[in-house]
């Protein structure tokens, strides 16, 4: 990577910080790495409000359950499958009121779903306290066939969609929650450059 | 800057203290459409010297043959509201800028709690319009002090009815911001006109219950406080200038030939900012618009209603 490479729509995530001035919190977190950041977030304080915490646990990680039984306080639901936690997310918006602080704890792919169900009920996803836990992963947004390919480890990756060879680049869209992919090879075909894993 | 030549077609005593300014254009063409919130400066000529007051623009933003104004009398005025209550007649002729908006509503908000307090209703006037177009999710809430000064009360019930919610100070009417606003839907923004504490209370109990900064919308225009006299130097034009007391130094610049940049005159749209060279004194910054940061590193100031307590002070115009 080029040094001092910076693009402006890649989103910068920070560690989740309880927001003191709230109404309520909605914790959703994300595997084994989204339990223990939401364990973290319990060690700062207990915060005044009602908080619910929605836990999407991971198959074969760590389960942070048990010990999240014990700190939350209010309302702890905990799931064994995505759409199941986004379900319940959507189950709790309706009702949700003014004040409401959001805190997500995941993949990038988990947080941006969590961003678009919320756009919904009028939230930005600048209001929404984003820390990225468990992988690098990337969505990929094909520019040529416009299909979404989750998951991707490489710089560059196989179109789900039309199986062009798409080099991953940093630019990111909010609303699609996916990074553009461009075909590598356009100019000269076949020369595909080295495939490395950078998104661990 | 362009300006709108235009003619007062009616004058409409509302209150004891508010008129209501109808204004058409000279030359006969519609004006342009506005959106909801939008204000106009006023140029008004006071024996001589020129006042430039903004205001709301509260008529329908679709209605092109007229713009409307509503100007409460401003006891410690500086001429401004006196001057088109006392001196303005039907036929009389002014200058207008083009409609500006620095209280726009937000298109995507599921809910807007429009909160307003006095003559602070008149931005909301011309929202109410677009709301009612769009068939949006609102509420006003209009507050003040009897109801001899409810200008509009009864107008905007008639046209929204229970979407309006008043509260009148001298029948025990009591606004009570913090259960209104811990009690609003997800997606809500809220938007406030009205006297500055009430301004300062709204917003300070919205950020309190944890509302982003991005859902709290104000507008307040303040009129330039008068203070001591200081002489400005400008650098670009090598130009010294008095400000005297009663006048802001952006109407002294004016007065003094120079074309500086303006838009709301009130504090809060940023637009004359000017860069500070440096200063023999303090700076007296009285806007909406820097930041407390930016207004104690004194390297920037807002003309239209800042001033200083100095000799001299340089600024890069």
């Amino acid at each position: 990577m080029e040094r001092g490479y910076w693009i402006r729509s890649k989103p910068v995530y920070s560690a989740l910080v309880w927001q003191q001035q709230a109404n309520a919190h909605l914790v959703l977190v994300e595997g084994s790495a989204g339990g223990l950041a939401a364990m973290k977030l319990f060690q700062q304080m207990l915060p005044q409000q009602s908080i619910t915490v929605i836990y999407e646990t991971e198959a074969g990680g760590a389960d942070y359950t048990a010990a999240l039984k014990k700190v939350v306080p209010d309302d702890l639901q905990v799931f064994n499958s995505h759409d199941a936690a986004m379900k319940a997310l959507e189950a709790h918006l309706p009702e949700a009121l003014m004040g409401l602080r959001i805190y997500v704890a995941g993949s990038e792919k988990f947080m941006w779903d969590i961003a678009q169900i919320v756009l919904h009920y009028g939230v930005d996803d600048a209001d929404i306290a984003k820390e990225l836990t468990g992988t690098l992963a990337r969505s990929v947004y094909c520019v040529h066939c416009k299909a979404i390919t989750h998951n991707a480890h490489t710089n560059i990756q196989a179109c789900s969609g039309c199986g062009k060879k798409l080099f991953v680049r940093d630019h990111f869209s909010r609303r699609l929650g996916a990074y553009m992919g461009l075909m590598v090879d356009a100019e000269d075909p076949g020369q595909i450059p080295e495939i490395e894993e950078i998104y661990p | 800057m362009s300006h709108i030549n235009v003619k007062v077609a009616a004058i409409e005593q509302v209150t004891d203290l508010i008129k209501h300014f109808t204004f058409v254009r000279e030359d006969g063409q519609p004006f342009p459409v506005f959106s909801g919130g939008s204000h106009v400066v006023v140029s008004m000529n006071i024996n001589g010297r020129i006042q430039r007051n903004a205001y709301s623009l509260m008529g329908n933003p679709e209605e092109t043959e007229a713009y409307h104004i509503s100007v409460r009398r401003q006891e410690k005025s500086r001429g401004g509201s006196v001057h088109m209550h006392d001196a303005l007649k039907v036929g009389d002729s002014l200058q207008i800028t083009f409609p500006v908006n620095l209280f726009a509503l937000e298109k995507r908000a599921r809910k807007h709690l429009l909160i307003a307090g006095g003559i602070g209703i008149t931005p909301f006037m011309s929202q109410i319009a677009d709301l009612e177009r769009n068939k949006a999710n609102y509420e006003l809430h209009y507050a003040y002090r009897a109801p001899e000064h409810g200008a509009f009360s009864k107008e905007i019930k008639a046209n929204i009815g229970n979407k309006l919610i008043t509260y009148v100070e001298s029948e025990g009417g009591v606004l009570n911001l913090r259960n209104l606003l811990s009690k609003q839907p997800l997606g809500t923004h809220v938007y406030v006109c009205g006297p500055g504490p009430m301004v300062v209370a709204m917003i300070e109990t919205a950020r309190t219950l944890g509302w982003p900064e991005n859902h709290i919308h104000s507008e307040q225009f303040t009129a330039p406080p008068s203070g001591e006299s200081f002489k400005i130097k400008l650098t670009k034009s090598a130009l010294e200038i008095v400000v005297p007391p009663e006048m802001s130094m952006l109407e002294a610049m004016e007065a003094a030939g120079v074309d500086a940049p303006y838009l709301c005159r009130g504090g809060a749209c940023g637009r004359c900012e000017l860069e500070v060279v440096c200063t023999d004194g303090n700076l007296l910054h009285h806007d909406h618009y820097l930041s407390e940061a930016e207004k104690a590193a004194g390297k920037k100031i807002m003309p239209c209603v800042s001033r200083a307590k100095c000799d001299l002070l340089e600024v890069v115009l």
